[in-house]
Order: C-alpha cells, then sequence, then structure tokens
C-alpha cells in the first residue's frame, strides 16, 4: 500500500477536482451553445430568456473555479506538470465563460431577425455553423475529459469547416442585403461571427491541454 | 519539576469548568467525522483559546501579547522569521516551558475552557491531552513498539496493548512500514520514519490536540510530504498546530496561519502576533504590510 513516493494524495485529489469542474463547467457552456444553436435557427422568440438565464451559474462556476486555482497556486507551490495543468486551467476558464457570453449575444440576435421571411433567414447555414461550433467546443472539452494532447494538436484543421461556413454564410447575407435590410444582414453577421469566435474558443481550450500535457503550444496562429 | 507558573487573568468567569476532566468528559462525543477540505470552517469550535499571552525568561520580554483561538480539527501554523517567539507561544500551550525555571507566562490559555495555567491543573494531564512532536526525531533507545507503548503503560492503560500499539501506528501511516518488525530499535528506522514513529508515540495516549515544533525540518523533501500528507489525515480527528521556518508548507498543510514577527528594542528582541487570518488569504491577500514582506521574502 505505502511506498516512499506515495504523497499528496489530498493534492492530487484537489488537482482531480479541478479537472472534473472544468469538465462540467464546458459541458454546460456546451448545452447553452446549442440551445442558442436551436434559438436562432428555429426563431425560438420564448426562449430566449432561457439561454440568457443558463449563462448565470456558468458565470458563477466560473468565478468560483477561478478562485479555487489561484488558491491552489497560491498554497500548493505547484511545479512541473502541475503547473502547466493549472495555468492552462485559469486560460480554459476564461475560454470557456467567454463562449458562453457569446451564446448569450448570438440570442440575443433573434429578435433582429424577427421579420425576415423564413426562405431568406439561411437556416440552413446559421444551422451547419452551429453545429460545427458546438461539436468544436465538444471536442475541445473532450480534450480536457481525457487530458488528450492529441485533440489539441489537430484543432486547428478541424476547424477550417467553421471558418469555410462562416464565410459562406457572410458572403450569402451580403447577396440578400436588399431583400433582408440592413438590421438582419448585422444579426447575421453578429451570429456568423459568435458562433466562429466559439469554434476559436474550443481550439485554444485544446490546444490549452496540449500545452498542459507536453509542455508545447501547439504550432499555428492559434 | 513542574510547579504552577505565575497568571494574571483580571477576571474568573466561574460558569467554566475547574478541572480537565469537567471540561470534555467525553472527547469522543464532540468529535464530528466531517471532512473540511482545505478551507477552514467556522463552524469548527474553538478548542483552545490564546489570550494576551506574554511570555518571559526572566526579565527578557520574549513574547508580547498574543491572543488567538485556534479550532479543533483544523492544523494552524506559526510561521515568522527567528526570535519571534512562536516556538515559545506553542510551547506555552502544553506547558512545556514551565520546564525552564526562568520562563513565565501571563495571559490565559485555555483549553475547552479551562484556564491550563489555574491552579490545580496537573501539567502532566496537559500534555498528555496535547501532545507534541518536536523538530529533531526522538525515539527512545527502545523497540518501535515500546516506543509507542510507553505512555499509554505510565498512564496503566488498561486495553488491549497491540490493538493500541497498532492503532497509532497505523494512523501514524507507519504500520505497514514496521509490522513485520515491532520488536527492532527505533533508531534503526529512517529519519522520516523516527518522525512518524514519534507522532504515534504522541497519538497512543489519546490527545486530542499535537503541537508540532517544526517536525520536518530534519527530514528530507520526500519524508516531509510525507508528514505533510500525514497531517491532513489526523486532522481529520486532531487538532494540530505546527511552527515551521517553511512558509510553503505553512500555506500547504494549514487551515489558518498566524504571523510573527520581533521587535528590537535596546537590544531585546519581543516577538509579537502581525496578522492571523486563514491561510488563503494569508498567502493570496494579507492585510500588513509586515505580512506581505515577510511570505514574498521581502523581509525576515
Amino acid at each position: 500500500m505505502e511506498s516512499a513516493f506515495d504523497t499528496r494524495h489530498h493534492y492530487d485529489d484537489e488537482l482531480d477536482d479541478i479537472r472534473a469542474a472544468l469538465v462540467e463547467l464546458g459541458s454546460m457552456v456546451a448545452a447553452n451553445i446549442r440551445r442558442a444553436g436551436v434559438v436562432v435557427t428555429e426563431g425560438r422568440l420564448n426562449e430566449v430568456d432561457a439561454v440568457i438565464g443558463a449563462d448565470r451559474p456558468i458565470n458563477a462556476r466560473y468565478h468560483d473555479l477561478e478562485e479555487k486555482v489561484f488558491t491552489i497556486l497560491a498554497l500548493q507551490q505547484p511545479v512541473a506538470s502541475d503547473l502547466r495543468f493549472l495555468v492552462a486551467a485559469t486560460r480554459i476558464l476564461y475560454e470557456m465563460e467567454r463562449s458562453g457570453d457569446l451564446a448569450v449575444n448570438i440570442v440575443k440576435q433573434v429578435r433582429r431577425l424577427d421579420g425576415v421571411p423564413t426562405d431568406l433567414r439561411l437556416d440552413g447555414l446559421v444551422l451547419r455553423l452551429s453545429d460545427a461550433s458546438a461539436r468544436m467546443f465538444d471536442h475541445a472539452v473532450e480534450a480536457v475529459a481525457t487530458m488528450n494532447a492529441a485533440i489539441g494538436i489537430g484543432a486547428e484543421q478541424e476547424d477550417e469547416e467553421t471558418d469555410t461556413v462562416t464565410g459562406d454564410l457572410f458572403t450569402a447575407v451580403t447577396e440578400r442585403q436588399d431583400a433582408i435590410g440592413l438590421e438582419a444582414c448585422v444579426a447575421l453577421f453578429y451570429i456568423g461571427r459568435f458562433f466562429e469566435r466559439i469554434a476559436d474558443h474550443g481550439v485554444n481550450i485544446a490546444q490549452h491541454i496540449t500545452f498542459a500535457v507536453t509542455g508545447e503550444f501547439p504550432d499555428g496562429d492559434g | 519539576m513542574a510547579d504552577r507558573i505565575g497568571t494574571t487573568v483580571d477576571s474568573v468567569d466561574h460558569t467554566r469548568p475547574e478541572t480537565l476532566e469537567d471540561a470534555s468528559p467525553s472527547l469522543a462525543a464532540t468529535r464530528s467525522p466531517r471532512v473540511t477540505g482545505g478551507t477552514p470552517s467556522d463552524e469548527h469550535a474553538v478548542i483552545l483559546e490564546l489570550s494576551d499571552v506574554n511570555a518571559y525568561y526572566g526579565d527578557f520580554h520574549a513574547v508580547d501579547s498574543v491572543s488567538l483561538p485556534i479550532r479543533e480539527k483544523e492544523v494552524t501554523a506559526f510561521i515568522g522569521p527567528s526570535g519571534c517567539g512562536k516556538s515559545t507561544v506553542i510551547r506555552s500551550i502544553n506547558r512545556m516551558n514551565d520546564l525552564i525555571p526562568t520562563a513565565r507566562i501571563e495571559g490565559a490559555i485555555t483549553y475547552h475552557g479551562v484556564d491550563l495555567y489555574a491552579p490545580g491543573v496537573d501539567p502532566v494531564e496537559v500534555r498528555r491531552r496535547i501532545g507534541m512532536v518536536f523538530q529533531k526525531p526522538n525515539p527512545f533507545p527502545k523497540s518501535i513498539y515500546d516506543n509507542v507503548a510507553f505512555g499509554p503503560k505510565i498512564s496503566k492503560y488498561s486495553g488491549d496493548m497491540d490493538e493500541l500499539v497498532e492503532r497509532s501506528l497505523t494512523r501514524a501511516a507507519l504500520w505497514d512500514e514496521v509490522k513485520d518488525k515491532l520488536s527492532d530499535s527505533a533508531y534503526a528506522l529512517s529519519g522520516g520514519q523516527q518522525q512518524r514513529l514519534c507522532i504515534a508515540r504522541a497519538i497512543a495516549t489519546s490527545p486530542d490536540v499535537l503541537l508540532m515544533d517544526e517536525p520536518a525540518s530534519a527530514l528530507d523533501p520526500i519524508a516531509t510530504l510525507r508528514i505533510e500528507e500525514l497531517m491532513y489525515e489526523l486532522k481529520q480527528e486532531y487538532t494540530i498546530v505546527i511552527v515551521t521556518h517553511n512558509m510553503q508548507q505553512a500555506a500547504r498543510v494549514s487551515d489558518r496561519t498566524a504571523f510573527f514577527s520581533v521587535d528590537v528594542k535596546e537590544g531585546q528582541r519581543t516577538g509579537r502576533l502581525v496578522e492571523f487570518a486563514d491561510t488563503a488569504t494569508i498567502f493570496t491577500n494579507p492585510q500588513h504590510d509586515e505580512t506581505e514582506d515577510y511570505i514574498t521574502g521581502r523581509f525576515g
């Protein structure tokens, strides 16, 4: 049962708790991102407030976890892989919290689309974009859950789909600007931009895990 | 000879228990199984209260007016530069300073509400309930078994001694390493093992407070971490007060930290308590500049 190096169980438990809590927070954010996608593409105005409301516990959890990580940094003097993980955790927390805010920003655009005819709302593209963005984010949460360095290494390539669909959406919006009006154009630009940013945060999260595991940040402009 | 030493408690609260037996007839009843993790909770009862404690060695004023509560089932750390009085204060808690003829304590130290320096309080009983582990492992020149059984034998323990020895060594995280060589000399153990043996010896007499004066400063880093991990386990059942020169150790193991400093006046060095707070506050946002300067390595 005992070995000469069998030490610091309590500290190990604290680190495990942080990782588990990051996964839980990431799952909460991912659920709200998917819901935001449905609210936008199906024009569910009555669910806008629910998405906004669901961001509050995300923010509370974010602050709580940030304080826990800060305290561990101060009290446990982490080094090597522990230090990398905790520094990565503070960055991941920020990326997750921002992604949650972006989901809120997305649903806030829905009201601006209210008068736009269904066939001109570009729902197909928005749906593809929200799916690609949510998948990227899910994959990032999986990287945290499994401490899988490979996901971060391939993340930028994986994210190319989001960038492509975002480009397609912007082109389509520009072509329809006379038909749908300026306000709807702006809303769709924002929606495209926010989903794309969420996917970028997903890429960053996976890359932070790569750094935590390997000590090297993946190549690319991250 | 442990004579009673001077106390200056201005008023005596007669509702307070007068003897240690009155104070905690059943220590077991006060022990809850709740585990708290690293964050201290104000729900933990105050087990020891230092009120305006001043310590003197002859005319020398070693410690000036220290007041702080110590809560049960927590680790309280005393940190500070050399000469700040932290060892004097921890030794005053179980009346170890009685053994120094010129030492004198003023103020009050209460344990479960009983003034430990009141007349009629037996210092031997104080030390049974408030055990101590020292900087250098100091096992007796006896077998491992006899080291642990020594205290219980003296206090005429009537239960199953083998069981008590095993339980004490298990709690001190040493049992698995020594169970096949209990009759070997304690001196055959490594330094870290000897220190855990001293902890086993201290808890064999069923104390509820353990005082540790630099318990790991003579040990290598791995043995040190084992002692620290052990402290984390022990605080589920015992109240621990630790003096340490190693600030990082205080940060790692303690729930609350007291920072002591020293004033030099006319060649006299007098220790005083600067700040006492939960450990996370001391190490992330101390309220006094002196604390900040000390823990960031800019003073001391």
